[in-house]
């Protein structure tokens, strides 16, 4: 057993290392836990939080009033000096997100039907502007219907009857989920991102084990030893395993941990099961990455571009509804894409009927796919390479 | 006096790596700096260097008091380097040619020199090579040549032939002897006496940052009370016919150690041919035998009790 | 002396591949990511119809109108919805297998007429909702005015069809209110800071104490300043060189908008460049521990200090603004991202210039500092 004591060596030699994505991996699913946690105490799912806004008007009358009225539902009025310094300063420092301006004028061309516009001045990245977007011209196209459409009305019944409108809004049900009574969407997020630090952690840990074995002075020694080729190959595969084995079963556990609550589920046994073919598709990735890499150098960089690659494209970071069609089909090359994709299928499981399953079979069937051709890809390569040095 | 070290005194801490040293070069010489290792070699050359501070003492090179900025006085030193000191980035020649056009300005000249070390060391055939291409030896070599491509007047060398092979080894020591042909007064450190004894012509011994010796090796070698060394391989030797050994004029000692019989003499001629003659009288059988002088080892032996040799690693 | 200093420096450094890998593929690469993964974001075309159920019922069936827009809606290429209209027992299947985001039920018997059942809250429930709302709004609207103008019905689905946007931008955002170029600033602003690489470097390879090639250097005839900052000179070029690459690599190819301001975006990249590499700098010859340790301490420093500027996520920057304000003045990369913030959109220059004064007290930090520490010529120990 003397390879395999050597590879757990070499293994805990760079334990640092993977020790600090396991701790990022671990920080960042704490972060999640307490923000999800947060959001599932809001009962009513369409309440938002009223974003911070300015109103700056510049003639006052009753339609302007109603619209400011309007706009409460959803704003907080924040009162600033009508300066140009002071109101980029409020967008700056987030005091304000959203700065509407009625220009002088607009009432009196507004009730004649002429074109006009308010100004706006924003933050362009805060999500409620755009809910007073809509608002305001909802508002304002109503409006205009009443406008052009009953001659000669006051602005005072207008706003009234605005006002009366804009009071409907329809009511939203939740429907409790029969088959499915526990969130899944933490175990969803921790088993998605374990594409990214699962991979870092396996590809490290294996790749520095294949760069000691792989120096043409040790391979000639071992080759020399008198222990046979099949015995050190297989104690190298072990260790690999073993190592795979305790990464994947470390971060399983920290995920039951952190949500024991919602973990007691059929889900969990498929997310497990699902991140356990990943772990295997991750080694055998790592292995391939081994056998092709020189030196710490290319196998650190290599190991960056294709952890941090791999999750961008296939929806690690940014969810897989978010990304462009096109990348989605670059992604469908990686075997994260695969897992993810299970990983959400699993997460809105609610039947395990023989069809859904198949499903997630199929996605965790790719994976395995990829495994053999990786693992098929590396031999190869390790061969070429020894022959031709 | 190309280098002169007065009561030069270097402490780290509680080590006194250099404890009270006073020694100078003369033009011309290669002086050894011989020693174990940490016995303040490399301190005393860096001091020299001006790279290392140090709490007392004067050292002067070509008769100014050395200062880090005193570049007229650099200008004329070559260093090489313990540690292999090059760019691996650069290639032999691009190395060689850097740390020369530190020194010298002209063009046309520098490469005249660059092309020069090249061919001193024999690395002709590897000016296109970089560095983690090149053997040991050749490594050394390189390092070499960056230090002394520019034709120092003082070349320093601080233990240039650690682990590397022989051959390579007596191609740097020649080419010591070469560059000193030349006009460059050298000194040089190591822990290895052979070398020491093959090359210097003034030897300084140290021994936990003090110098312990210095003197030509004869010099040295007339310190010590050891004269000779005659060791005979036997086949069995009784007391008595120990002790009528030991009866002869000018015998030290005489021990029997796995039929090895070492007899060592203090000074004197014909000492050997009187142990003969003393076994023959009292049937003392013997295979092998043969005379040596005494090495610096011996040297270093007897003033410190040590051995020279299982310190150096 | 400079020429020949300077000239075999480049040549070193731009043969350290691990180096150049690090402050500049990984950049561009690091931005295709980025670019790939968030190009999808704020644009229209990704919208995917939702899928919806609507309640085959009486109620349903008699409210022509609602029916109507609801088809309206759900036909064509760029249809907001995937229109399901089944029996009750069917759309709760459906929800509850996720084959549709919610369903309508429409019942004229209470007020409002319509709702709307779902089984979790996000982005396409929203949508739906929104969409109810106003369509009961206009409604009522139509209602009220058919009410005293019966006549006016041809006109009003007229006036209907054409909505008008009542909402122009001004000022401080004259630049395409996108929020995509903040990640990208982030990636600038890191990628100066990668420039610690080759400040790192610089000492290294000056300081006798930690490397023996610098011993070398030190010995030789030239004042070690002068060989320092000639050396730095060449670095600074390549990182700059690296840098501009980028630069050209995201307005050209990922066609990244900067904003009006380009050419302040280049200066303010340049003294992001000189910051990262002083920064490195003064890290290498602060810390006197091996090179992977000081390796490690500038990758982890220059990650922290993004991730607080928002690289991973944006709203960390406003919350550290909002809450612990001195930490974003103190953080250097955060003032450069800031900076560019800034160039982006707003109008006046106050707010940069004074993230361009705080780098700068951080430029001459790191240069002073790093000048006090490498000052000495002879060292106490080697």
């Amino acid at each position: 057993m003397q390879v395999f004591k050597l590879c757990m060596k070499i293994a805990r030699k760079n334990m640092p290392l993977m020790m600090i994505y396991l701790v990022v991996f671990l920080v960042v699913s704490l972060v999640m836990t307490s923000s999800l946690a947060g959001e599932q105490k809001v009962e009513e799912p369409f309440t938002r939080v009223k974003s911070k806004m300015a109103f700056i008007n510049e003639e006052n009358s009753p339609l302007v009033e109603g619209l400011r009225e309007e706009l409460s539902k959803i704003a907080e009025f924040v009162e600033l000096p009508d300066e140009t310094e002071a109101l980029q300063d409020a967008l700056f420092f987030r005091k304000v997100t959203y700065i509407l301006r009625v220009p002088e004028g607009f009432t009196g061309k507004f009730m004649s039907g002429e074109d006009v516009q308010l100004e706006k001045t924003i933050i362009p990245d805060s999500a409620g502007n755009v809910y007073i977007d809509l608002s305001i011209d909802k508002y304002l196209n109503a409006a205009r219907l009443y406008i052009k459409n009953i001659g000669g009305i006051t602005q005072e019944s207008l706003v009234s009857r605005l006002q009366e409108d804009f009071s409907l809004s329809a009511p939203v049900k939740m429907q409790a989920p029969a088959g499915r009574q526990k969130d899944q969407s933490y175990a969803r997020f921790f088993f998605n991102y374990m594409a990214y630090s699962l991979l870092s952690i396996l590809i490290l840990g294996i790749t520095a084990i294949m760069l000691v074995f792989n120096d043409k002075g040790l391979r000639m020694r071992n080759a020399c030893s008198p222990v046979n080729a099949t015995s050190i190959n297989v104690q190298f595969m072990l260790a690999g395993a073993v190592l795979t084995v305790a990464a994947w079963m470390i971060m399983v556990m920290c995920c039951l941990f952190f949500n024991l609550e919602n973990a007691l589920s059929i889900n969990t046994v498929y997310f497990i099961l699902n991140s356990f073919v990943f772990a295997l598709c991750g080694s055998s990735l790592s292995f391939l990455i081994g056998n092709l890499a020189k030196s710490q150098d290319v196998a650190s960089a290599v190991c960056n571009v294709v952890t941090l690659g791999f999750s961008f494209i296939s929806g690690v970071f940014v969810p897989q509804e978010y990304l462009a069609e096109l990348v989605l089909k670059i992604a469908s090359f990686t075997p994260s894409y695969w897992f993810v994709r299970a990983n959400n299928k699993i997460g809105e499981m609610t039947k395990f009927d023989l069809s859904s399953l198949m499903e997630v079979f199929s996605d965790m069937l790719v994976q395995v796919a990829f495994a053999v051709a990786f693992l098929g890809i590396a031999l190869v390569a390790g061969k070429k390479r020894r022959y031709l040095e | 006096m190309v280098v002169k070290v007065e009561n030069l005194v270097k402490r780290y801490g509680d080590i006194v790596a250099a404890d009270h040293l006073s020694f100078s070069v003369e033009e011309g010489e290669v002086f050894g700096l011989l020693g174990p290792n940490g016995s303040g070699k490399t301190t005393a050359i860096n001091c020299i260097l001006s790279l290392l501070k140090y709490d007392s003492g004067t050292i002067e090179i070509f008769g100014r008091p050395a200062r880090p900025d005193d570049y007229d006085i650099k200008r004329d030193i070559g260093i090489v380097m313990q540690n292999v000191a090059v760019y691996k980035e650069l290639t032999v020649y691009e190395n060689i040619d850097y740390f020369c056009g530190l020194y010298i300005h002209g063009k046309n000249e520098r490469k005249r020199l660059v092309e020069e070390a090249i061919e001193f060391t024999g690395l002709a055939d590897f000016r296109r090579f970089y560095p983690r291409k090149l053997s040991g030896g050749l490594l050394r070599r390189l390092n070499i040549a960056c230090g002394i491509a520019h034709k120092p007047k003082l070349v320093i060398m601080d233990e240039p032939t650690v682990a590397i092979d022989p051959q390579s080894r007596n191609k740097i020591l020649e080419g010591i002897l070469e560059l000193n042909r030349q006009g460059a007064t050298i000194i040089y450190t190591t822990h290895y006496m052979e070398e020491v004894e093959q090359i210097c012509s003034r030897i300084m011994i140290m021994d936990r940052g003090r110098a312990i010796a210095i003197g030509t090796k004869e010099e040295l070698k007339q310190m010590i009370s050891l004269g000779e060394k005659i060791t005979v391989e036997t086949f069995g030797i009784t007391h008595s016919q120990a002790d009528a050994l030991r009866a002869l004029p000018n015998i030290v000692s005489v021990e029997c150690k796995d039929r090895m019989l070492v007899i060592k003499s203090s000074k004197g001629r014909n000492n050997l041919e009187a142990v003969l003659e003393c076994m023959k009288t009292h049937n003392i059988q013997y295979g092998r035998i043969y005379s040596e002088l005494p090495t610096l080892n011996d040297v270093f032996l007897e003033i410190t009790g040590k051995d020279l040799r299982d310190q150096g690693v | 002396m400079f020429v020949h200093i300077f000239k075999y420096r480049l040549k070193c450094l731009l043969r350290d591949r691990a180096n150049i890998f690090w402050t500049m593929m990984f950049p561009v690469i690091l931005a295709t990511f980025f670019y790939m993964a968030l190009s999808n974001l704020g644009s229209s075309e990704a919208f995917k119809p939702i899928n919806l159920a609507v309640v085959d019922n009486e109620h349903f069936r008699q409210d022509l109108q609602f029916k109507n827009v609801l088809e309206q809606v759900s036909s064509g290429d760029d249809r907001l919805f995937n229109l399901f209209i089944v029996p009750e027992e069917r759309a709760k299947e459906m929800l509850e297998d996720n084959s549709v985001e919610g369903y309508i039920k429409a019942d004229t018997s209470i007020d409002p007429p319509i709702a709307l059942f779902v089984k979790k809250s996000g982005l396409n429930q929203s949508i739906v909702k929104s969409f109810i709302d106003d369509y009961l709004q206009t409604q009522s609207a139509v209602k009220a005015i058919l009410s005293e103008n019966p006549g006016k019905y041809a006109e009003i689905l007229r006036d209907l069809s054409e909505r008008k946007n009542y909402l122009k931008q001004v000022s401080g955002t004259k630049a395409n209110p996108d929020n995509l170029p903040f990640f990208f600033y982030t990636l600038i602003a890191m990628s100066c800071f990668y420039g610690g690489f080759f400040g790192n470097r610089e000492i290294t390879d000056i300081q006798a104490d930690i490397s023996p090639l610098a011993a070398r250097i030190n010995a030789a005839p030239v004042h070690k300043m002068k060989t320092f900052l000639y050396s730095a000179s060449a670095a600074l070029l390549i990182h700059l060189a690296e840098l501009f690459v980028l630069l050209i690599y995201l307005l050209l190819v990922l066609k990244v908008d900067f904003g009006p301001k380009t050419g302040y975006v280049f200066l303010t990249t340049m003294s992001g460049s000189v910051a990262g590499l002083s920064f490195g700098a003064f890290v290498s010859a602060v810390v006197k521990k091996s090179e992977g340790i000081k390796i490690g301490i500038l990758v982890g420093t220059t990650m922290f200090c993004s991730f607080l500027s928002g690289m991973m996520n944006q709203n960390m920057k406003y919350i550290i603004s909002q809450n612990v304000p001195v930490l974003s003045w103190i953080n250097p990369v955060n003032l450069l991202t800031d900076a560019f913030y800034c160039l982006y959109y707003y109008d006046t220059y106050r707010r940069y210039y004074l993230n361009m004064a705080a780098l700068l007290f951080f430029i001459v930090l790191f240069c002073s500092c790093t000048f006090i520490l490498i000052r000495r010529r002879r060292y106490a120990s080697l």
